[in-house]
Order: C-alpha cells, then sequence, then structure tokens
C-alpha cells in the first residue's frame, strides 16, 4: 500500500515507520527536514494546496502532524490540517485514513476527571484546553467528511509513551514511576506503533462505519478508559507489560 | 448594557447595531475597516492583549458566524475556529457574562421538511466551507460553555430576507424579526450555560418551528425559553 504520512518527524513518527516499512511504500512529510531512506517532501499541513499535491498516487493517509500550544499553529495544523487531508482523500479517492490526538480530544475534563469505564464512543467533550479541542474539532471535520464521501476514518487516540522495559521516570514523574502508578492512559511505543499496521491492514468493510473511534492503550487496571473496541475490531494485543508500574516495589 | 457585535460591516450586523442602539450602548467591530455610525474599533480578534481590551466592560457579546463569501475555505474555518476561540477566551478572562453566538438554521436543512425539527435534534452540517465552519464554531461555543459558565446562547437564524420579498423562502427571516430574537438573547433568564434557539419568521409554510420553551427531563429545572415571537409579513 501506498502511505502518506503528516507530520513523520513527530514523536511518533519515527516508531509508526519502523512498524510499517517492511510492509508499505511509505511518502513521508513534516514541516521540518527528515534524514529518511523512504520518500520525503516537506510538507506545511496547513498549506491546503500542497497536502492536496502531495497525496497523489496514495493509498492511505495517516496523520501524526500536531501543534499543541502556538494559538495560531494549533487551529491551523490540528483542526484545518484535517479539512486539508480530507479534501486531498476527496480529490485523489483515497478511502482509508489514519487520524491520531489525545484521548482528551473525546474524553476531556469532565469525563477524566469524574467517570470511569469511559469508551471511545461517547459524544466528545474536549474542554477548552487549546491542544484537545483543536484535535477534537479536526476529528469533527473529518468526521463530517465521511458523512458525504466513501472515506474510511478510522481516528487512534494516545496520550503517554515510554519504552516498557527502560523508561526510568524521574522522583515525581507524573508519567509513570515503578511501583508509583502510571497514568490511567499509557501505552509503549512500539504497540502505540503497531496499532498503524492494525488500521491499515483491517477490511474497511469490518468496520462499523465511516467513522470510528479507537482508545489505544494496554489492559491497565484502573477501569478509567477502554480499549475494549480497538483488541475487538482491529485486532490490535498490545504486547508490552507494564505491570512493573502499577505493583508496589 | 454594553453590547459588542462582530462582524459589523454586515447587513445583519449593521441592522442589529441601529435596533439595539435604540436602548444599549452599542460597540461594534471588524477585520475590515469599515464606516459606522456607533463605536467602531477595527479588530483581527487575534490572540492577543487588543483582543482583551476590545471586550474589557462588555455585558453581551454578538459574535456572527457567517463567513465572508469571498473568502477562501482555509480563512472561512480559521475565523469560525479561531476567531471565536480568542474571543471567548478573552471574555472569560474579562468576566464578559454572555455570548450570543449567531449561527444559522442550514445546520438542520438535511431533515426532511415535513419532519419537526426542534433544537434537541442533531445538526447535520455538510463539508461545504461557511457551513462546516459554523458548525465548529458552535461546537468551540459549546465548549466554552461547559467548562467555564459564561453563559452562550446559540441563534439559529433563518435565511435573512428583505421585508419587502415576495416569494420568501419556508426558512425566511426578516431582519427585524432577527433583531427581536437577539434583543431577546441579551438578558433572558436562561439555563446559565448553553441554550440553543431557533429562529425564523412566521412566513407561509416555515418549514421550523420556534419559540417551543426547552425543557429537561428532571424535576428540577424550569422550562427555558427565549420569549420570542415572530411577526411575520402579514403584521408587518
Amino acid at each position: 500500500m501506498n502511505v502518506l504520512i503528516l507530520g513523520a518527524n513527530g514523536m511518533l513518527g519515527p516508531h509508526v515507520i519502523k512498524a510499517l516499512e517492511p510492509h508499505h511504500t511509505l511518502r513521508l512529510t513534516d514541516i521540518n527536514d527528515l534524514d529518511t531512506p523512504h520518500e520525503y517532501i516537506k510538507v506545511d499541513a496547513s498549506d491546503l494546496d500542497h497536502v492536496v499535491r502531495v497525496a497523489e498516487g496514495m493509498d492511505a493517509i495517516i496523520n501524526l502532524s500536531v501543534m499543541r500550544t502556538d494559538r495560531v499553529r494549533a487551529f491551523d495544523v490540528s483542526a484545518r490540517g484535517c479539512y486539508n487531508m480530507m479534501v486531498a482523500a476527496v480529490e485523489h479517492n483515497i478511502d482509508r485514513v489514519i487520524n491520531t490526538g489525545p484521548f482528551y480530544a473525546v474524553a476531556g475534563p469532565s469525563y477524566e476527571r469524574f467517570d470511569h469505564g469511559v469508551g471511545p464512543d461517547v459524544p466528545a467533550h474536549p474542554g477548552t484546553w487549546l491542544y484537545a479541542l483543536t484535535k477534537s474539532l479536526g476529528q469533527e471535520i473529518c468526521n463530517v467528511f465521511t458523512e458525504f464521501h466513501d472515506i474510511h476514518v478510522m481516528d487512534l487516540l494516545f496520550y503517554m509513551f515510554l519504552h516498557a522495559e527502560t523508561h526510568v521516570g524521574e522522583p515525581g514523574d507524573p508519567i509513570a514511576q515503578i511501583g508509583h502508578d502510571l497514568v490511567p492512559y499509557t501505552v509503549s511505543w512500539r504497540d502505540a506503533a503497531d496499532s498503524f499496521r492494525c488500521a491499515l491492514d483491517i477490511d474497511l468493510s469490518a468496520l462499523p462505519s465511516r467513522s470510528e473511534v479507537f482508545f489505544m492503550f494496554p489492559d491497565l487496571p484502573h477501569g478509567k478508559f477502554s480499549n475494549e473496541k480497538a483488541k475487538r475490531i482491529l485486532g490490535w494485543q498490545p504486547q508490552d507489560d507494564l505491570s512493573q508500574y502499577w505493583m508496589k516495589s | 448594557m454594553k453590547i459588542l457585535i462582530t462582524s459589523g460591516g454586515s447587513d445583519l450586523s449593521r441592522h442589529l447595531a441601529d435596533s439595539l442602539a435604540t436602548h444599549h450602548d452599542v460597540h461594534v467591530t471588524d477585520r475590515d475597516q469599515i464606516e459606522s455610525p456607533h463605536d467602531f474599533e477595527r479588530s483581527d480578534l487575534d490572540h492577543s492583549r487588543a483582543t482583551n481590551s476590545l471586550i474589557a466592560g462588555v455585558d453581551v457579546i454578538v459574535h456572527s458566524g457567517a463567513s465572508d463569501p469571498d473568502a477562501s475555505a482555509s480563512d472561512q474555518l480559521d475565523y469560525q475556529m479561531r476567531c471565536t476561540y480568542n474571543l471567548l477566551r478573552a471574555a472569560v478572562e474579562e468576566g464578559v457574562p454572555r455570548f450570543v453566538y449567531l449561527s444559522t438554521l442550514r445546520l438542520l436543512d438535511l431533515y426532511d421538511e415535513k419532519m419537526a425539527v426542534t433544537e434537541r435534534w442533531k445538526p447535520r452540517p455538510t463539508t461545504n466551507p461557511p457551513l462546516l465552519a459554523t458548525h465548529l464554531g458552535e461546537i468551540v461555543c459549546r465548549e466554552f460553555a461547559r467548562e467555564h459558565g459564561i453563559q452562550v446562547v446559540i441563534l439559529r437564524l433563518g435565511e435573512l430576507t428583505e421585508d419587502g420579498e415576495s416569494q420568501p423562502s419556508t426558512s425566511a427571516l426578516y431582519f427585524d424579526d432577527a433583531a427581536q430574537a437577539v434583543t431577546k438573547a441579551l438578558d433572558a433568564e436562561l439555563s446559565g450555560w448553553l441554550d440553543i434557539f431557533h429562529v425564523q419568521s412566521a412566513v407561509p409554510g416555515a418549514r421550523y418551528l420556534v419559540g417551543q420553551p426547552w425543557w429537561s427531563a428532571d424535576d428540577v429545572s424550569p422550562p427555558v425559553s427565549l420569549g420570542f415571537s415572530p411577526q411575520g409579513r402579514a403584521e408587518r
């Protein structure tokens, strides 16, 4: 499959490339320069014409682009970037799009602070934090396009990443400390990357609708969120054991 | 009351400003330099102190969800998402108590005309940039209402129509009726966070139901009503 990756030089990009390069032909794009053996084109995801041009000849688009803090660029990249990607998909008859974001693009503070057992199909409550809201708006743009075009969008939502075996948190590290618990939405880089392989492999007719959201994290004991849908529909089976973080040392 | 109206150069905003100015201290802003008989300040509605200064001391912001039809799709989306965000963020910071967003009934046009569509129905935007942009603007409003306690009133307006139109559409809204709805939205006693109202005139075959009170399924919240009563052409 010919796969376009937007934002390929971010934190997750190298892991996704490593997981996909044995199986697919990759066209990498990023606003920053990238030293890679794969085809690389410098692209600003907020540039509609450029995004449309680089999507020519592709079978799928993966959107890893993100801008979290600058207010102008956050709307440009995280929200309007999705519009540009979907216009490109329409233009080139690309029927498979994999979008990404944080879990709070759906389950913002009004879920996270109070509830447990939260699944990915609840109505979006991103709140007003710039990162969450702009990613949620981007997700909604994708969703509206799927209503009118034969394009399937899979939204893979992540939060904290770590190297399962080598991560050593600093004292007070809010992400994960061995024996002191971890953020109840954490996944290893390797398992996160493998979810993209699943999203490219899945028969589109196996998806319940043209717009599906998935929470991507391994089995965690907190019961805060649910990964059941990702395992059941995508067939994603995370391999890395994170239990050392939530068991007392 | 001190009122700020955005997109001051549009026909609707000009009409609203003139109408509201009979009882309120009306201020107008626009991203372009325009001529206005009211207190005018040009603003990009950017992420800057200038936006905070623009709205400081304002009691109600009336923000247009209509896009400039000559603008690019990117600019239309940017305006309704980012500029609406900037306005709301500044409003929260400056303690502005109420925000009125002028959306459109076209968000419900995909439903069968025979259906009794009310504010409880899910919006169905298309990918057409002006409509998609307004839908996204509503979402920005909704999240601020949910999180910050600022009172947001979304008025979904019908098709703005000149008074003398001989064959108005079934979702027509005369400018005076629009002004009446906005006037009511300034100080109506509402839920205190997010309230949505459909607004159109009483034209023949009127497509959308208006003026019905909202009610909650709980036994605590009283019904909420804007008090809007369309006049229609026959009564004008």
